[in-house]
């Protein structure tokens, strides 16, 4: 075990819990809509961003932003010209990210590997700035108001995108802004779970709670709270054992999600 | 009379096709009318009904009360029941009944306005209309296919439409359902005046009610005009064949 200075333990878990709920409660669209490789694809691009960043000496946070931001603006667009699913688009441009970022890292100067980059790689609780923790809590309020200020019509598109737009919704908005939603969730929870493994964070969480409920008002109730149980639980295993962060989340909340499969309701006769 | 559909000349090619699914399509529908839309697979029933609804690309004059689809699609799709064909849904699908058939108003409320009191009364008084009030809080996933196409026809009429394009309708119904959503859209027609298409492969699914009868087939329309005509014309025969005794 190691002993952190208790500011800094206070910070990541402030800037974890909001992280798990955040990824969580988007990840309820990402799973639903089948938004995976588009999320896998954002998360490394911002993956990518954020080493150009270090490379460039920009902020790399900013950086995962712009860089999840454009994948999500392009992914439309270029799904549409090449008539092709953005689900595909999205399975050929993410090797390609993950590709950059390497690139990218190989050509940082020094022998040294530095903190900020190795965090960018595997997540680390000890650069998550207060800023950073603002962020979170700011993105974590519009995310929530904007669930909750269109829930009728997203509970519309989740049920089916197609059917809604039949109805008079605008489902091509709804889906777009649930992408941005996405990339900007991705890319601000990167620090803390790191670039490989931030989207198991959006994915774990959000199917643990699909396992658990019929009523999707229940599951947009439950996500967040797994999603902060399963940050909690892992960094006090990554803690205890000494760690990577990341990992220790992707852990435990893979745990989750296999419990949640083996007591899951559906798999019972209802 | 006030005409609720206007289509002249229209053709509907879907992306990547070279050959239009529906060629030339002229159709005026007036307000309160059932009409029936019959022809075998693959005719462009289904086209029909959704370019009809704004939801295909297609080139010709295409209107809904007086409004271009074109312009006006989303608009008018809130003032549009669609039901669309085989609709199923995974056992695992995590909605409630009572929130599907909800859905069906939503665009019509519009956004930053919850679903109120009164609403619910409406879509309650549907479900109950259909004898599906008792699977209101059942999983949708859960239901057998009839029970499924029944929620589906409930979210329709939830929205208060005041034009109903049904797909298949009756597909997985029962002969007693049947008759219950025929004499739904009965009540409709003469209380609201709401018009009515329904879309059937199957001939002895035409509604009891229907007073015309349009014939797709190959994407064009064959024969227009009263159940006896169109089965008399030759038409119905190069379309369907010798079939006889179908149609009671
Ligand atoms: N998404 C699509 N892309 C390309 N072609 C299509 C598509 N959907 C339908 N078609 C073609 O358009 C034609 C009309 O299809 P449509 O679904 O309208 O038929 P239908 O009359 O509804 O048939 P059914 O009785 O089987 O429901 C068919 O030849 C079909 O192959
Ligand atoms: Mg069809």
């Amino acid at each position: 075990m190691i002993a952190l200075p208790s500011t800094l333990l206070l910070r990541a878990i402030a800037g974890g819990v909001l992280a798990g709920a955040l990824c969580s409660l988007v990840g309820v669209f990402a799973v639903r809509l089948r938004m995976s490789s588009i999320g896998f694809c954002m998360s490394h691009s911002a993956f990518a961003g954020a080493a150009l960043g270090v490379l460039l000496a920009l902020d790399p946070l900013l950086m995962a932003m712009l860089a999840a931001l454009a994948t999500a603006a392009l992914l439309g667009p270029i799904s549409e010209k090449a008539k092709l699913p953005a689900n595909v688009i999205a399975g050929v441009m993410f090797p390609m990210t993950m590709a950059l970022a390497f690139i990218f890292l190989m050509l940082l100067p020094g022998p040294v590997i530095g903190l900020t980059v190795l965090s960018l790689l595997w997540g680390s609780v000890l650069t998550v700035s207060p800023s950073d923790v603002a962020f979170l809590a700011i993105l974590l309020a519009l995310t929530t108001s904007f669930i909750v200020l269109f829930w009728k019509e997203l509970n519309a598109v989740l049920f089916d995108p197609r059917l809604a737009e039949a109805d008079g919704v605008n489902s091509r908005a709804y889906m777009n802004a649930i992408i941005f939603l996405l990339g900007g969730v991705v890319a601000l929870s990167l620090k803390l779970v790191g670039g490989l493994l931030v989207y198991a964070l959006v994915v774990n969480s959000a199917s643990t709670a699909l396992q658990l409920s019929y009523d999707m008002k229940k599951i947009f109730l439950l996500s967040p709270f797994i999603g902060m149980l399963a940050f909690l639980s892992g960094f006090g295993l990554s803690l205890w054992l000494d760690l990577p962060v990341g990992s220790s989340i992707v852990l435990t909340s893979s745990i989750m999600l296999a419990t949640s499969i083996a007591l899951s309701p559906k798999r019972k006769r209802g | 009379m006030e005409v609720v559909v206007r289509l002249e000349g229209v053709s509907t090619t879907y992306e990547g096709e070279r050959r239009p699914a529906i060629t030339d399509i002229n159709l005026l529908v007036e307000r309160g009318e059932l009409i029936t839309i019959i022809g075998p697979n693959g005719a462009g029933k289904t086209t029909l009904l959704e370019t009809i609804n704004g939801l295909l690309p297609s080139e010709g004059l295409v209107e809904v009360f007086g409004l271009s689809v074109r312009e006006h699609g989303r608009e008018l799709r809130r003032r549009i029941g669609y039901v669309p064909q085989d609709f199923m849904v995974e056992a695992g699908t995590p909605f409630l009944v009572k929130d599907v058939v909800a859905m069906g108003r939503v665009g019509r409320i519009g956004p930053l306005r919850p679903i109120r009191e009164g609403d619910w009364e409406i879509i309650w008084a549907v479900m109950e209309e259909l004898g599906i009030a008792d699977l209101a809080d059942r999983p949708i996933g859960k239901l057998s296919g009839g029970q499924q196409q029944k929620v589906m026809i409930a979210r329709a009429l939830a929205k208060e439409p005041e034009l109903l394009l049904l797909d298949e309708p009756f597909s997985s119904l029962d002969a007693r359902s049947r008759m219950v959503v025929c004499e739904i859209l009965d009540g409709l027609r003469e209380e609201r005046g709401v018009t009515v298409l329904v879309v059937t492969h199957d001939l002895s699914a035409i509604p009891e009610g229907c007073e015309r009868i349009v014939l797709l087939n190959e994407g064009r329309i064959t024969a227009d005009g009263a159940p006896d005509q169109v089965f008399a014309s030759e038409a119905f025969l190069r379309a369907y064949g010798p079939v006889r005794a179908v149609i009671a």
